[in-house]
């Protein structure tokens, strides 16, 4: 068998990619917690095997760099040598060192840098040469101010977890070969109750085969869930560096880091963090002086937030920093031009503003950012992932980002309607109760109605006239009855089919605008079933009426007065 | 026979039969034949397309060419079939069907076997046509796939006029 050399490189650079940024995690919660032991075993672990794998692959270049950076922390750790920040900061730049050593080496190069040899020197000295940052902290400042609050947590993902690395696409195509194998048994299943012979061995068999191949179905589909933790905790890192170069002091906090979304939406989560919390930092947190002059705390505070609400995960940048300034914006936006009278627009639509491409309210253009091209890339790329982005903010108290996704671009909770031969799939969480159509109601079948839900008005569509289905009429009808923004209203459809997890296929751009239609799915039976977006589907019901009768019922019985909700998620 | 030169530069089309026509489409672009199964009809588009399959877990939207075209609908037989083919619209290969009554044959034709199309008379509006092409002491029409099914008519139409806003939906 030929020795694949390939792919052991290639686990060898991702292997050290994890390493470098657990390491780099940990150093930074060590900065906070210098007497953190766990934390300090930790980075030593990586260090060693950092050492152990490049030396067995003969990158001595590599090996021996991580053997001073190991010397350096077996000095922390006899107490020879106090933890600072400046020791902390030459680490993390040893750090980046070996991450361009790795593909250096691999590429054949032996020989260190002379940048990298200076690193080598003050490692090998354990004394820091050059102050790395022109700032110093504030006096004011308290010491050691922690930079994150994640250190418990890092210390538990420090425990190794066995990882690989598989490209989405395979996992799709294994997802798709599962969904057809639920299909062809559901024929065998079929031909073997039709085959007569009751107590069939061959049923019970393939009622255990059923069962297994659900299981591998729902395990494709779980691997594609990751936990944000690790892509929030790169920020750590971000926030600790930019934060002091630029004279400021900011804390990072995480919240809901087991919180799981989809690997393909976590991808397209990174450029707009960074760019988000780039600018909370350099837009948002004031200087420290500023900061105490108006009665805050001088360390800024930045959250990075991960929650479900729904169907969707939502995902918050917030900071307490300076706010948005309105008259900035008005500016700006009279400058470019791109709206006729912006002081009249409402806060909120103010504030979208900052998504506009080319749209910066920065007095300077900084290297963080105020070029007006950061927001611009957020709002394209959650866009992207079919979510949407708003921003609200108080001056002088703060910004808040938030960032609403579909959890997955791949599964819903789905419950399955059908209207003549055709299913429907409505999500599981939009729908509160069904209930059978009344006999008053169904001899008229007018596409619109309402109908007496325990004394409330509930208004309701026909899905067959909505669709313009052909299919007759049955004399039973069932009402969906859905919930939007705590309003209800009603689908009539002919059938109930039940709750059932849906695998999410796109629809293709041929049908990216047909509002109410979020994507497909595959039925038990080989067929197509189209799923509902509910609310994009009550919107255009209420705007094709054309009055807001419909409109007022729904929100009336809200008691809020809420319009539909205009989250509308979609799998395309 | 042809000569060797000669097969050189022979193109294969696959070519079908369409509301008594035949037509045909370059081989490179066909995927599969499949028989027609039950079609899932998307709402609030136009009516050439017929809906959407599962192609081994795979949405597809199938075109009815004929509707397109603005001819006469054929019944579904036995012989009808979808072809899958793989168009490119907008840069984008995209796979789709389309509806034929009956696949005929592999047909070699070279370029000098495509006539340009004349002005009127074809049953198929010119911009969709790469010509006519000569098999035997016939024509047939050689289809430009992708302009066929990029057309504008397959856009999705909304009951009670425009579709909202996309970037409306973004606010809250």
């Amino acid at each position: 068998m030929e020795f694949d050399f390939e792919a052991i490189l290639q686990t060898f650079m991702a292997e050290c990619e994890e390493h470098f940024a657990k390491m780099e995690e940990a150093l930074v919660a060590l900065e906070a917690n210098p007497d953190n032991d766990k934390l300090l075993e930790a980075i030593f672990r990586g260090a060693h095997t950092l050492k152990g794998n490049s030396a067995s692959l003969g990158y001595p270049k590599v090996a021996g760099f991580a053997h001073v950076f190991e010397e350096m922390l077996q000095r922390f750790r006899n107490r020879t040598l106090p933890v600072t920040q400046e020791r902390i900061t030459l680490l993390l730049r040893s750090l980046d060192a070996m991450r361009q050593m790795v593909p250096e080496a691999i590429a054949g190069g032996d020989e260190l840098q002379p940048q990298h040899v200076e690193l080598l020197n003050q490692l090998a000295s354990g004394e820091p040469e050059e102050p790395t940052t022109a700032h110093h902290r504030q006096p004011g400042d308290a010491p050691g101010q922690p930079l994150g609050r994640s250190q418990a947590d890092a210390a538990v993902s420090m425990e190794r977890v066995g990882t690989i690395r598989v490209d989405t696409q395979k996992l799709d195509r294994m997802l798709n070969l599962a969904g057809e194998i639920a299909i062809a048994q559901g024929r065998l299943r079929q031909a073997i109750e039709q085959s007569g012979n009751e107590k069939n061995e061959a049923l019970e068999a393939q009622d255990q085969v059923e069962r297994l191949s659900l299981e591998l179905q729902e395990n494709i589909m779980k691997v594609r869930m990751v936990p944000v933790g690790p892509t929030f905790r790169q920020y750590i890192r971000t926030v600790r560096d930019v934060a002091q170069d630029h004279g400021k002091s900011a804390l990072l906090i995480l919240e809901g880091e087991d919180v799981e979304v989809d690997v393909s939406v976590i991808e397209h989560l990174k450029d707009p963090l960074t760019h988000m919390i780039r600018n909370a930092l350099d837009h948002g947190i004031e200087p420290p002086e500023t900061r105490k002059a108006r009665g805050k705390d001088p360390c800024g505070t930045i959250s990075l937030k991960a929650f479900h609400e729904g169907a969707n995960i939502i995902i918050q940048v917030s900071d307490d920093g300076a706010g948005l300034d309105r008259k900035k914006i008005i500016e700006r936006a009279t400058l470019i031009g791109t709206v006729a009278e912006p002081e009249k627009l409402a806060d909120q639509e103010l504030y979208r503003m900052i998504f506009e491409p080319g749209f910066s309210t920065a007095d300077a253009v900084t290297d963080l950012s105020g070029r007006g091209v950061g927001m611009d890339v957020v709002r394209r790329n959650i866009e992207a992932l079919r979510g949407s982005v708003s921003v609200d903010s108080e001056r002088g108290k703060g910004t808040t980002i938030t960032m609403r996704l579909p959890l997955t671009l791949a599964i819903i909770e789905g419950f399955g309607v059908g209207i003549g031969e055709d299913t429907y799939v409505l999500p599981l969480h939009a729908v509160s109760e069904c209930i059978e159509m009344p006999v008053s109601e169904r001899s008229h079948g007018r596409p619109q109605g309402v109908i007496n839900l325990r004394g409330e008005p509930l208004p309701y569509v026909r899905l067959r006239n909505w669709f313009e289905l052909t299919s007759s009429r049955p004399d039973r009808e069932n009402i969906v009855v859905v919930e939007l923004d705590g309003a209800k209203a009603g689908l009539a459809v002919d059938s109930l089919q039940g709750a059932r997890q849906t695998v999410i296929k796109s629809l293709g751009d041929q049908f990216r605008d047909i509002p109410g239609i979020s994507g497909s799915a595959i039925m038990g039976n080989g067929r197509v079933a189209l799923i509902l977006d509910v609310s994009a589907l009550m919107r255009e019901v209420i705007r094709s009426q054309g009055n807001r009768s419909a409109h007022s019922a729904l929100a009336n019985h809200s008691g809020n007065g809420a319009p539909a909700n205009t989250n509308s998620a979609q799998y395309h | 026979m042809n000569t060797k030169e000669n097969t050189f530069d022979q193109t294969q089309y696959l070519t079908f039969q369409l509301a008594g026509e035949e037509y045909a489409v370059g081989i490179l672009q066909v995927r599969e034949i499949i028989t027609y199964g039950t079609l899932t009809k998307v709402p609030h588009t136009p009516p050439s397309i017929r809906g959407v399959i599962n192609l081994r877990g795979n949405v597809v939207p199938v075109v009815d060419l004929g509707l397109k075209f603005g001819l006469a609908t054929s019944p579904v037989t036995d012989r009808t079939c979808i072809v899958i083919v793989e168009a490119n619209i907008n840069e984008n290969p995209t796979v789709m069907g389309v509806i034929a009554d009956s696949v005929s044959q592999v047909i070699s034709m070279s370029e000098n076997d495509i006539l340009p199309a004349p002005a009127f008379g074809t049953r198929v509006r010119i911009e969709f046509l790469r010509g006519m092409g000569k098999s035997g002491d016939k024509f047939v029409l050689v289809l430009d796939i992708d302009k066929v099914l990029s057309a504008d008519d397959l856009a999705p139409t909304v009951p009670g006029g425009t579709p909202s806003e996309p970037g409306a939906v973004a606010t809250l």
